[in-house]
């Protein structure tokens, strides 16, 4: 039976505080993505994707409404609990890789693994695994400085994936990249979806990039325009 | 991934800065070592000799003399077992570069008090016999070479002879040694009899007397019944312990104890700053990764744990390196000022003062960076501008 990991976006209202300005972000807004999608969040700066992100993620908490990933509501839960649940089921990828330059590709792969009982050989298999799926093997022991922008992002992507987590939120993951490897990395982000049914949610401004995606949300046309509105007035 | 291998190479990101602040915390703790060594020798507790040994002196001041007849009123007290006494030559030999802890001693019964010189008896006796005879340290002997029966010019800086020199002619007739082959090997005794003859001045006066008190009698009674037989004369006197009149002596310089204290505390409060803000720093530039890091799971505390042992690792390491360099220094200074202030040396105890400091500099210095790292927001540090 396939396993439920639907993200539900549920009456969402995000703002915050600009000096004496409140900026919505987000008012009543709506949005469910299935398990085993590939979805690609579109639109100008400004108009709140990351946020979405970042709200699917649980990295951020909306003003109001509810954020329901499968049958658990995430924008109440304590940190800690958060924390760890993000550790099971999320993966990250964002524009920059964030890579640790202390760390080997292996090493960084191997990372979030320290937070869960597998031992040494274990996370060692694991880790040259998840770098074996973004083609990134013969590399597993160079450092990032040593890396091309491309297969740093591939390594992130595999660390993303190593902990096996049901969703992959990518944040700009071809931002940095040139045509040709941003092609590279799209086309891997699209076979973890399609042989391997993670569901991943995209934000994107190239067009190219969305067309990867099995669907395509822009915002631009989705709701509104953001509104600026004086501390203290009733949404 | 072990998270201990995390910490070590995050700490060696930066070599230059870390070997900078790591060579800060060792300049400090060299220097609170050495002085807690210096300050061991202040405060360490009496000896089973010198805790039986008093000494008396001027109570103005240990430069003015008092009359030798002082030894015999002393003896005749209850509770006194032996009475010496000694005056402060000073001395070197050839240049005032080669300074020598010279003694003028009662040579009758000075060595009897002071056991801890083992002399053979008939060197012993050959000395007090030889009017101008020396008793010599061993390490002295090593030094210049010297063997019994050489001829051994000494000068004084204070004390001029009758033919109005400050040369005095010595005969080395005894060389001694102590049982911890410590400093106090370097020291020079001769016959006070013949000080008092040959010096042009201050005749039939000594610096100090110490006396042997018995098993039975009670150190502060006896204290205070021979400072009370002087006190109504020309030279009234002060007696202390051995150990105290040490101390004093030490201290005539300078309160050592209140400028350690005030080194230490100067210089740790230097020392937090300094690592304070080197974590501050390390911490900053990391902000993206720990927004990373906590995005993947790790939890703020795990984070902090980890500040926490880098600035551990750094602290520790200055800490260790600077407390051995501190030892090996006491070790040598122990050597060759023993005579000046016995009792230089680290007690073992301070090294569990070193680790409880390491531990509470490390937790504070983790403090700051820890408030950022709690407060950091992922959103807001990795957030895309979309």
């Amino acid at each position: 039976m396939k396993s439920n990991h639907n993200i539900t976006l549920k009456n969402i209202n995000k703002s915050y505080q600009k000096g004496t300005n409140t900026v919505v972000v987000h008012d009543n807004f709506n949005l469910t993505i299935e398990s085993g999608e590939f979805v690609a969040l579109m639109g100008p700066s400004g108009l709140g994707k990351s946020t979405l992100l970042h709200l699917m993620g649980g990295l951020d908490q909306p003003t109001q409404g509810e954020v329901i990933i499968g049958t658990q509501r995430i924008d109440n839960l304590k940190q800690a609990s958060l924390t760890q649940w993000r550790a099971e089921n999320i993966g990250f990828v964002f524009q920059s890789h964030h890579l640790l330059p202390v760390l080997s590709a292996q090493g960084n792969v191997e990372l979030p693994l320290a937070l869960t009982p597998l031992n040494k050989k274990q996370r060692q298999a694991h880790a040259s695994y998840a770098l074996e799926l973004v083609g990134m093997s013969e590399r597993a022991n160079h450092y990032p400085k040593e890396l091309s922008g491309g297969q740093e992002q591939r390594v992130a992507i595999a660390r993303a994936i190593v902990s096996d987590p049901h969703i992959l939120l990518c944040d700009e993951p071809t931002g940095n990249l040139d045509r040709k490897t941003a092609d590279e990395i799209l086309a891997l982000l699209t076979q973890l979806n399609r042989d391997f049914g993670k569901t991943i949610v995209m934000v994107t401004h190239d067009k190219k990039a969305a067309d990867y995606a099995s669907r395509v949300i822009n915002l631009e046309s989705y709701i509104f325009e953001p509104k600026n509105i004086e501390v203290g007035e009733q949404l | 991934m072990n998270l201990l291998i995390l910490v070590w190479r995050n700490s060696f990101r930066k070599k230059v800065r870390f070997g900078l602040t790591c060579t800060s915390v060792m300049v400090a703790f060299f220097l609170f070592t050495t002085l807690s060594g210096v300050n061991h020798a202040l405060t360490s507790s009496v000896s089973n000799s010198n805790q039986y040994r008093l000494m008396t002196s001027h109570k103005i001041s240990l430069t003015q003399s008092l009359p030798i007849n002082y030894k015999q009123k002393i003896s005749a007290l209850p509770g006194v077992k032996k009475v010496s006494y000694a005056s402060w030559f000073g001395g070197f030999y050839q240049n005032e570069k080669n300074q020598l802890p010279v003694t003028a001693v009662d040579h009758e019964t000075y060595f009897d008090l002071f056991d801890e010189y083992h002399i053979p008896t008939e060197q012993l006796t050959q000395w007090k016999n030889t009017r101008t005879g020396i008793v010599i340290g061993q390490s002295l002997a090593d030094k210049y070479g010297w063997k019994i029966g050489d001829k051994v010019p000494l000068s004084s800086s204070i004390w001029m002879n009758k033919s109005g020199s400050f040369n005095w002619s010595f005969t080395v007739s005894a060389i001694y040694q102590t049982a911890d082959h410590s400093g106090t090997n370097n020291k020079v005794f001769f016959q006070h009899a013949y000080f008092d003859k040959g010096r042009a001045y201050a005749r039939n006066s000594m610096s100090w007397l110490s006396t042997e008190i018995t098993d039975k009698a009670n150190v502060d009674d006896v204290i205070v019944a021979i400072d009370k037989l002087f006190i109504h004369t020309n030279s009234p006197t002060r007696t202390t312990t051995e150990q105290v009149f040490i101390k004093e002596r030490a201290q005539q310089f300078v309160d050592m104890a209140m400028v350690i204290n005030l080194v230490v505390i100067a210089v740790f409060f230097t020392l937090l700053l300094i690592v304070c803000n080197t974590m501050i720093q390390t911490i900053r530039e990391r902000n993206n990764e720990s927004a990373m890091m906590k995005a993947l799971g790790f939890s703020s505390l795990s984070l902090i744990q980890g500040v926490y042992l880098e600035s551990l690792l750094l602290l520790g390491l200055g800490a260790f390196f600077g407390s051995l360099l501190a030892y090996l220094l006491i070790a040598v200074v122990g050597q060759n000022f023993n005579d000046f202030l016995p009792g230089i040396s680290i007690a073992p105890n301070h090294y569990l003062t070193v680790f409880a400091l390491v531990n509470i500099a490390a937790a504070f210095c983790s403090a700051f960076p820890a408030v950022a790292i709690k407060r950091l927001v992922i959103s807001e540090t990795l957030g895309g501008q979309a």
